[in-house]
């Protein structure tokens, strides 16, 4: 599946970063485009949503408990290149730049987080 | 060095009068004139002076299209940067140029009422411009229509002036920002269209309805033309200067009587900019465009030499720990976040650092930015990078060897 040029869903998703409390059940739902940073917010791969992932963008946006998250047009819908096979985070350094690292998304659940990433303040 | 905002009586001397003021600078051109001022503004190229160097004209032309008469100028003049001073002596010495600009602007917007924001510490600036008030309603002969100015006064805070903090103080009281959109230009005082516009641009708009756009282009570059106030420290003869833009640090350096041979590190826009080193910094022109693209920012106009004698990892912590403190509280990877930068920053300081500290300062540097609902963690974040590359061997030095490089011996800190 790497490779294939993801379709773009022309939206994009924001977090109001002071309703944020940092649940992570976006992450959950979503890990292919939201990280946890060690405090347990969320850090979003660049780019609009791929289409192949909207439905899992929208569950996560619906499910967040302080609804701090949506999901909104992309003023200017870029054509996604060929994502590189990068992790979301490991390799990004700068968020304005680059692809949007967005992988596809994998058979199986992803891993646990550590439970440090997990503590709530 | 072209005197515009300060020319006249030294800005020492205290608030210019009504009567001073008029007599120098004459009388506010009619109606007609003024009913063009955002084109003149557009044609001068005046950029923000509160940091953000965002187009004057254009902020009031998005305001003036959204606004039915009902809008709201708000003159900021919080100046919470505390390498800043430009906006007090302003304030201070030229209440007038300031109240000029804000009443232009209330006219060009079509605004119904004026607010001047002010951060409660700067009492000078505060008599000032309460006493400029007065004496404008005392004697009134300018053609320009009345709009009621308030007087705002957010306590002392880094992010008060952060443009949706002011609103949210003037509407609710409490001065930290929140969440964009909707921004202050759509829902702001009030829930009104709002201009925040910083008091030194104000001032530069009153100067350039008088005498025009060629007349502001006369000095400065073409890329940033016009003139500039900053602040100056870290020399003999710290101070506020107003400067052609494009005017070089060097020169700089020489009017505040900082010896041409040091070459130490130059902290260029404020906690919010970025660090240089010495030997580029020289010939550097302070213009919004150049500095940018150098990976520094003019910023709130700050040029602050760091001195050879200065222990920049020090500094930094010091810088990295008011920030931490500036938080508003509101965002976790601001709180969590720019905490985490400033206890690492100060164990490495004061050579306690623990193994992975260097290198998670490197990660927090590139991860925390853009991630809050204001740019502090931006501005923060950004003075980190540039000071971790500029400083790189003594980071290194207080990291690995818990000792400081400064050839003194004695770190201390300057900014």
């Amino acid at each position: 599946m790497s490779g294939r040029r993801a379709l773009d869903s022309g939206m994009r998703l924001e977090i109001d970063r002071i309703a944020c409390d940092a649940y992570g059940t976006c992450a959950e739902l979503l890990p292919e485009g939201i990280d946890l940073d060690e405090w347990g917010y969320p850090v979003m791969a660049p780019g609009n949503v791929p289409l192949h992932l909207l439905d899992h963008a929208k569950r996560a946006v619906d499910s967040c408990p302080v609804l701090a998250m949506r999901l909104v047009k992309a003023q200017a819908p870029a054509l996604a290149p060929a994502p590189p096979p990068a992790p979301v985070l490991a390799s990004r350094p700068d968020r304005t730049e680059g692809t949007p690292p967005w992988p596809p998304r994998p058979q199986s659940r992803a891993p646990k987080r550590s439970p440090e990433a997990r503590r709530r303040r | 060095m072209t005197a515009r905002l300060l020319a006249g009586q030294a800005p020492a001397a205290g608030a210019e009068t009504l009567a001073d003021h008029r007599a120098r600078l004459g009388d506010l051109p009619g109606r007609a004139e003024r009913s063009h001022l955002i084109k003149t503004l557009e044609a001068a190229g005046l950029l923000g002076r509160g940091g953000a160097g965002f187009p004057v004209a254009r902020k009031w032309a998005s305001v003036a299209g959204r606004a039915k008469g009902d809008a709201v100028v708000l003159a900021n003049g919080a100046e919470g940067e505390p390498l800043s001073h430009k906006d007090r002596v302003l304030m201070t010495s030229r209440p007038h140029l300031v109240l000029d600009g804000l009443e232009l602007a209330a006219e060009a917007v079509g605004a119904r009422r004026a607010v001047l924001y002010v951060g409660s510490e700067h009492t000078g600036a505060r008599d000032a411009l309460e006493h400029a008030l007065a004496e404008r309603a005392a004697t009134r002969s300018s053609t320009l229509p009345r709009v009621p100015i308030t007087m705002a006064n957010p306590p002392v805070s880094y992010v008060a002036g952060e443009e949706s903090a002011a609103v949210h103080f003037v509407n609710a009281g409490d001065p930290r920002p929140t969440t964009v959109p909707p921004r202050p230009f759509e829902k702001g005082v009030g829930g009104k269209p709002t201009l925040v516009q910083n008091v030194e641009s104000l001032a530069h708009a009153a100067l350039i309805a008088r005498y025009g756009d060629a007349w502001y282009r006369e000095v400065g570059r073409a890329t940033t033309p016009g003139t500039a106030l900053v602040t100056v420290t870290g020399g003999k003869r710290p101070g506020v200067l107003e400067i052609d833009l494009g005017t070089t640090i060097g020169e700089v350096a020489q009017w505040a009587g900082v010896a041409a041979g040091d070459g130490s590190p130059v902290l260029l826009g404020g906690y919010f900019g970025g660090l240089v080193a010495g030997a580029d910094a020289w010939n550097l022109p302070l213009d919004p465009a150049v500095l940018r693209a150098s990976g520094t920012a003019f910023g709130a106009g700050v040029v602050a030499f760091m001195g050879d004698a200065t222990c920049g990892v020090t500094t930094t912590a010091r810088i990295m720990d008011y920030m931490a403190g500036s938080s508003a509280a509101q965002c976790g990877p601001c709180v969590f976040g720019l905490r985490a930068v400033a206890d690492a920053s100060a164990r490495i300081a004061t050579g306690q650092a623990r193994g992975d500290d260097l290198t998670r300062l490197r990660g927090w540097s590139q991860s925390i930015a853009g991630r809050g609902a204001c740019r502090l963690p931006d501005g923060t974040t950004g003075l980190l990078a540039s000071s971790l590359r500029v400083y790189d061997a003594d980071w290194s030095s207080h990291q690995h060897h818990r000792r400081c490089t400064v050839p003194r011996g004695v770190a201390r800190a300057t900014a």
